[in-house]
């Protein structure tokens, strides 16, 4: 499906969001050392507010005057099949967390240079930004830790 | 089914009508509501319970009237998904519309919370020797608004704001056609703590509105409609002796110069003809080429027009919803009729659309005159539906003569490339909001919303700072003390 509205975006912007958190969840309760499970809760948090974040700035940045149509954003390129990989050890999930850091750095990103009201961009690219951090993490915790 | 009520010194009563009106879902073409038709009676308990509020409202600081409006604004937040779905579940607009009109809607609550500054008065020292002047602002009492189906949430806000933060008390009649949305709004409001009678919400139709302008009680009124019925308005507050400030109808022209980026701007040339699918005053009407730029602008901008998501407003991603009424359709299919006999070249026909799951909806799609000629009744005429007229000129001064010639002078926009083309354009078309490059021009809450010539009856025009000039009388006093 094309994201052509604001509204489109903003409400696949919260579904992905809220989809990201849903899947911190279900890692948490598979982690075993106590370090990527705090990490996977901080992850799921950051998420929640996220969601928060999106209702309101959609609520708050809605321009009438400018509610053009929006072309070449498509759901279809941010759609994450997490099925067939493998969520056997700590390793794993470290991997599919990185997955789902991509996959929201990736949409924000792109959305971000989309969206034609500076407030609403800005977000997009903290929340972008946030994901590399993120992924900066996660990377150091498959280096450094010793997941078992 | 809900029957909306009225909301009267602080509290939901029935009207004392016999007579209710239906409300329908445009989407679905079903009936989801009835309204009554108020009486004269019922707007005079509104006026006197206003009346009642005024003196210890008008005595409440500024400041303390403007925390109410902050609180307001807080309440509308919250309330303001609600608030957009009821909008698009009677009116039709799209969802991304919806939440845009609440956004201004709340705008206007900020911008009136600054009445700490916007209702000053000013002074001079020794206008002669050793006296001294001030003009000071000052609340009259009761206003009211009578609002349009096309913006339920926001045109009473346009007004009511700044009305009621000055110091004066109001009643609020919202269109017949779409009464949920202020009865939502006014359900958030109720919670806000406002002393009881200081707003008041009438429905109805022409007995009320009678019953506001007639009112001897009632000292000014804000209209928003069609012009015919501005004048009538108008006319009216002047027999009363009410200040009137009365919006009326439009026919834009949309000027595209040669040098003009087209691929740049036809998402905006499609908000502006086809956005609320025509359904506002400052809606692109009249589609005007100059020169050769034609043949490019037309095949691109039917192209687009063509690729128009039409549907329920409530599923997101639709970019066109249907129009307010099977009544209002009719009268819109009839103009396509019209510029038919007339022999212009329909190059879009949005007769036949049919939107899935949604046969009985209110629904027209984007539909193209090409060959208009500007005496055609298409050319002239409020259509107020998503029907583009493209009529073609041989340079600005052409264009702007069909502006000069129409009887409306709301909106006019232009798109090019040339400062100084622009610069001529604002310095000469004779309408009172004007887009550069920009399809819908539509001032924001701190500028006055307001056209010129048929569309516009009054002096001080909508919201911006002038309008605490309509809601305030001037009072000099002239002082010597020595």
């Amino acid at each position: 499906m094309t994201l052509s509205t604001f509204g489109a975006i903003m409400g696949y912007a919260g579904d992905i969001v809220k989809q990201t958190e849903e899947a911190y969840q279900g890692l948490i309760s598979k982690a075993k050392n106590p370090t990527l499970k705090q990490a996977l809760q901080d992850l799921a948090g950051e998420e929640k507010k996220n969601q928060s974040l999106m209702e309101r700035t959609r609520r708050e940045n809605v321009t009438e005057m400018i509610l053009e149509p929006i072309t070449g954003l498509h759901q279809e390129e941010y759609i994450v099949d997490l099925k067939g990989v493998p969520q056997k050890d700590d390793t794993d999930l470290v991997k599919v967390a990185m997955i789902l850091e991509e996959r929201v750095k990736r949409f924000f990103s792109d959305a971000s240079a989309k969206v034609p009201l500076p407030e609403v961009a800005r977000t997009f690219r903290k929340v972008s930004q946030k994901r590399e951090e993120n992924l900066g993490k996660l990377q150091s915790l498959r280096l450094h830790q010793p997941l078992k | 089914m809900k029957r909306v009520k009225n909301f009267i010194n602080g509290a939901w009563v029935d009207s004392d009508t016999k007579e209710y009106g239906d409300v329908w879902c445009p989407a679905t073409g079903e009936k989801i509501g009835e309204v009554p038709f108020s009486t004269a009676s019922d707007v005079d308990k509104a006026v006197q319970a206003a009346k009642k509020a005024y003196w210890e409202w008008r005595c409440t600081p500024p400041l303390s009237r403007a925390r109410y409006l902050f609180r307001l604004k807080n309440l509308f937040e919250d309330a303001f998904e609600d608030i957009a779905r009821t909008l698009v579940t009677e009116e039709g607009k799209t969802l991304d519309e919806s939440r845009g009109e609440v956004r201004r809607m709340i705008e206007n609550v900020e911008h009136a919370t600054g009445v700490t500054t916007l209702m000053t008065g000013y002074n001079l020292e020794d206008i002669a020797q050793g006296i001294d002047c001030t003009a000071e602002r000052q609340p009259i009492g009761v206003f009211g608004v009578i609002a349009p189906f096309n913006f339920p949430a926001m045109v009473p806000w346009w007004f009511l704001p700044y009305a009621v933060v000055a110091g004066n008390t109001y009643i609020v009649k919202p269109s017949e056609q779409v009464p949920m949305t202020q009865t939502r709004i006014f359900e958030a409001l109720d919670e806000c703590g406002f002393p009881e009678g200081v707003i008041n919400m009438v429905h109805g139709a022409r007995e009320a509105v009678n019953g506001m302008l007639y009112h001897p009680d009632i000292k000014g009124i804000s209209f928003v409609g069609q012009s015919a019925t501005a004048r009538y308005v108008y006319k009216a507050c002047g027999e009363t002796g009410k200040r009137v400030q009365s919006l009326g109808g439009a026919k834009n022209f949309v000027i595209v110069m040669p040098d003009a980026e087209i691929d740049r701007n036809i998402p905006s040339l499609i908000t502006s003809f086809y956005g609320c699918a025509g359904e506002r005053c400052l809606s692109g009407s009249v589609l005007v080429p100059v020169g050769d730029v034609h043949k490019e602008l037309r095949e691109k901008f039917v192209a687009a027009a063509k690729a128009l998501r039409v549907g329920n407003g409530l599923q997101e991603g639709i970019q066109m919803g249907p129009v307010v009424s099977k009544k209002h359709k009719e009268k819109i299919l009839g103009y396509i009729e019209k510029g038919l006999q007339e022999g212009a070249k329909l190059v879009l026909d949005g007769r036949s659309i049919k939107v899935e799951g949604h046969l009985n909806g209110f629904f027209i799609g984007p539909t193209i005159f090409d060959d208009v000629h500007p005496d055609m009744a298409i050319a002239k005429e409020e259509i107020f539906g998503p029907v583009v007229s493209i009529v073609r000129v041989k340079n600005l001064d052409e264009g702007l003569k069909l502006i000069e010639n129409s009887e409306y002078g709301n909106a006019a926009c232009l798109y090019t490339t040339s400062g100084k083309t622009a610069r001529e354009f604002k310095y000469r078309a004779v309408a009172s909001m004007m887009g550069i490059n920009l399809g819908i021009a539509a001032p924001m809450s701190f500028f006055p919303f307001g056209g010129a010539k048929g569309s516009f009856f009054g002096d001080i025009k909508g919201h911006g700072r002038e309008v605490l000039q309509f809601f305030t009388d001037t009072k000099v006093v002239i002082q010597r003390w020595t």
